[in-house]
């Protein structure tokens, strides 16, 4: 699984970005329609539940974040190669 | 657990405590304060097991706070006061109006301000019963002058509280909460439930639309409430900042009770027609009586509700009376109200006996002030 | 339950601020809730006036949003009225130790069955940033310009001393034994405190050079020390929240009657 950032919700806190012990996001560098710095999952494929399905472990970020903007996502062929 | 019908002979407090039974209680939270703790003590025998929950508090306003909070569990809930405790509690008071949860309070009133005379009369607190919280409100109060009548105004604030969904007062005093006297309790008492969402009730004692009071959403059942004292739509959205939606919150608070004065509105009138009047309430009205009953030149109208102002008997009585004497236990309260209302109809001699220090107002008194008024 | 079952969706985003502790709070919150497995419609919600004290108006339940102070005493009302639901308050810090200090005191002793979430930000958010009886000593405020004056109170302790059958502190950068301890609150009888150190960036953080929620997070972790490694801090008597150390940790989990089971009232089955 892999974590996605609901733009519509992220306040661009970046308490994501900080609490990461896998450093998977960084702070964005662009403006969502919300008019937040949203953060950004710039390595999704570092996060522990990369590759991972059913019981999900760490979930810091999801459980951090003030905004609920956090969740997970099933992963394409594609991104479970990397 | 309701009164069995009968004949007894108790204190105005317990007759309260009665009454309170018999329409239902299920939850009184109190404090201890001079004279209204017989009401707490006598609600702490009967309120056990599966009657009821009894609680003393930490201060008046955990009282009236648990007391709301009961109420939206669905149980009648009341408390009981005095001066102090009764201004403790006026945040709390107005959230009940805010929020339209029915509950109780008895307040027994004492000689104020402040701690003033703990065990002696007055009528100090009728205009705080109306005005003591901030804000625009609407609420109902009864004044008991016997100890017949702390059982049937008990009953009472608990019906209206129910049927209008605001906060009802039982405006007793140290005198009829102390005195004892004959009750008589009747084989059938009316009492009144409030109006539950989502339960098919019947219809005589909701003659009241749904506009003006909403079905009551019970905490429990699945109606995903929520309750606040902040400006909030129907659909409880919250919006303070919504100039139309308060509008229209606190004129409807108002007009569900201003519209059913004539539902709500009790009193007692002796000598209909006469052209010297006196209009009281509560003990005040105790010396008045007397002078009443033995001169036939003298009417007395007794208000046994308080709030919402008993406007259309005061006209009444003012129309055909030429002068008027208000005896009441203040330096003057309901005097105002009452005196705006017989000059708009055309009784112009309007006067106050006003009697402070703890004890009503005697027949001579009454009769000394009526001859100086030129009655007599 | 998916967390926008037990969120009211059509509320979302919320009005907290941008890296509030809220949320973090509220995240958890759904996390014990949901693994304990209380039915939402079987429980109902309490909260004061305050940012902390809107939570409960976000969850798809009952809730009662009170007066200033004063949610303990609506919720023992609403609680023992109707024993069979579960109740549980949120509050703040100046809602719960300032205002509310008696209530909760009391509450604690009387042991009603409830749990009660103090999310604990150390100032009056919502009104702009006032010191609060948690207020470090010193730290900057908007109406102790100069640095407070006042020493703060320790609210678990307090909790502990008065009677609670369970009290915890944790902050909100330590999510998972927050959950952890929100489980076993949510599941125990009697009175349970779980106090919660959170951020308020935006009015604490931003006037004691920590704008950044990043860095308040940081200074939680840096001040927190586990109650095991700790002495007692009232017997201490030391400036113990924030500044000098926050002790985090299960505080007390005993099992003294619960005021129900005291007046033989139906309890919850």
């Amino acid at each position: 699984m892999k974590p996605v950032i609901n733009l519509k919700l992220c306040k661009g806190c970046n308490i994501c970005v900080y609490i990461c012990p896998k450093k998977c996001y960084t702070r964005g560098a662009d403006i969502s329609e919300m008019g937040y710095f949203a953060a950004v999952v710039s390595s999704p494929e570092k996060c522990y539940n990369h590759n991972r399905e059913g019981k999900l472990i760490c979930e810091l970020c999801v459980l951090s974040c003030p905004d609920q903007a956090i969740s997970w996502h099933p992963e394409t062929e594609e991104e479970k190669k990397k | 657990m309701r009164t069995p019908p009968g004949e007894y002979f108790l204190q105005g407090n317990e007759a309260c405590v009665e009454g309170a039974m018999t329409a239902g209680v299920r939850f009184f939270a109190g404090y201890p304060i001079t004279p209204s703790t017989e009401i707490a003590e006598g609600l702490s025998h009967r309120l056990t097991g599966k009657n009821g929950v009894f609680l003393q508090m930490e201060d008046e306003i955990a009282c009236i706070s648990a007391v709301v909070g009961a109420s939206w569990g669905g149980v009648k809930s009341m408390t009981a006061t005095s001066g102090p405790g009764f201004s403790l509690m006026q945040e709390a008071i107005g959230y009940a109006a805010m929020s339209e949860t029915p509950i109780v309070i008895v307040n027994v009133m004492r000689g104020g301000p402040s701690t003033g005379q703990p065990t002696r009369a007055s009528q100090g607190d009728v205009m705080q019963t109306k005005y003591g919280s901030h804000g625009d409100y609407q609420v109902i109060a009864f004044a008991p002058a016997s100890v017949q009548e702390m059982f049937d105004l008990t009953i009472d604030s608990f019906n209206y509280a129910e049927k209008y969904r605001v906060p009802a007062f039982l405006l007793s005093d140290a005198e009829v909460g102390h005195m004892r006297g004959l009750l008589k309790v009747p084989e059938t008492v009316n009492i009144v439930d409030r109006k539950e969402k989502g339960l098919k009730r019947p219809d005589e004692a909701y003659d009241v639309p749904d506009e003006l009071v909403r079905p009551f959403p019970t905490f429990g059942k699945g109606h995903r409430t929520m309750v606040t004292g902040m400006t909030h739509t129907d659909t409880n959205r919250i919006e303070p900042e919504d100039t139309k939606v308060h509008t229209e919150l606190v004129r409807r608070l108002s007009e569900k009770v201003l519209k059913n004065r004539k539902d709500i509105n009790k009193w007692e009138l002796m000598c209909p027609d006469s052209k010297t009047m006196i209009i009281s309430y509560g003990s005040a009205a105790l010396g008045a009586k007397e002078i009443a009953a033995r001169d036939e030149t003298v009417g007395l109208l007794r208000l046994k509700s308080l709030w919402p102002f008993p406007e259309e008997p005061v006209y009444e009585v003012a129309k055909k009376a030429s002068r008027i004497l208000v005896c009441e236990m203040n330096l003057g309260m309901m005097y105002w109200e009452i005196k705006r209302v017989a000059l708009e109809a055309g009784c112009r001699n309007v006067e106050l006996l006003s009697k402070i220090g703890g004890e009503p107002p005697t027949p001579s008194e009454v009769r000394h002030k009526l001859r100086s008024m030129g009655a007599t | 339950m998916d967390i926008f079952e037990f969120y009211r969706k059509d509320r979302w985003p919320h009005v907290f601020c941008p890296g509030c502790g809220n949320g973090t709070v509220m995240n958890c919150f759904y996390r014990a809730f949901n693994e304990v497995g209380l039915p939402l419609d079987g429980t109902v919600f309490v909260g004061g006036i305050g940012c902390s004290s809107r939570v409960p108006l976000y969850i798809n339940s009952d809730a009662l949003h009170t007066t200033h102070g004063r949610a303990i005493a609506f919720a023992t009302g609403l609680k023992l009225s109707r024993p069979e639901l579960k109740v549980v308050v949120f509050t703040g810090d100046g809602d719960l130790g300032a205002i509310g200090g008696n209530h909760f005191i009391n509450g604690c002793r009387r042991n009603v069955d409830m749990t009660v979430v103090c999310i604990n930000n150390n100032i009056y958010g919502m009104t702009g940033g006032q010191a609060s009886i948690t207020t470090p000593h010193d730290y900057l405020s908007t109406t102790t310009p100069m640095g407070n004056k006042e020493y703060p109170f320790d609210l678990s302790e307090i909790a502990v001393a008065a009677g609670a059958n369970y009290v915890a502190r944790w902050t909100t950068r330590h999510v998972h034994e927050l959950t952890r301890s929100l489980k076993t609150a949510l599941q125990k009888k009697g009175f349970t405190f779980v106090e919660v150190v959170s951020q308020c960036p935006t009015n604490f953080g931003r006037r004691n050079k920590m704008a950044d929620p990043t860095a308040m997070l940081e200074w939680f972790k840096e001040s927190s020390v586990r109650r095991d490694k700790s002495k007692t801090a009232a017997a201490d008597h030391a400036d113990l929240n924030i500044a000098g150390q926050v002790t985090i940790g299960e505080f007390v989990d005993r099992n003294r009657e619960c005021y129900e089971e005291l007046i033989g009232v139906e309890k919850h089955g």
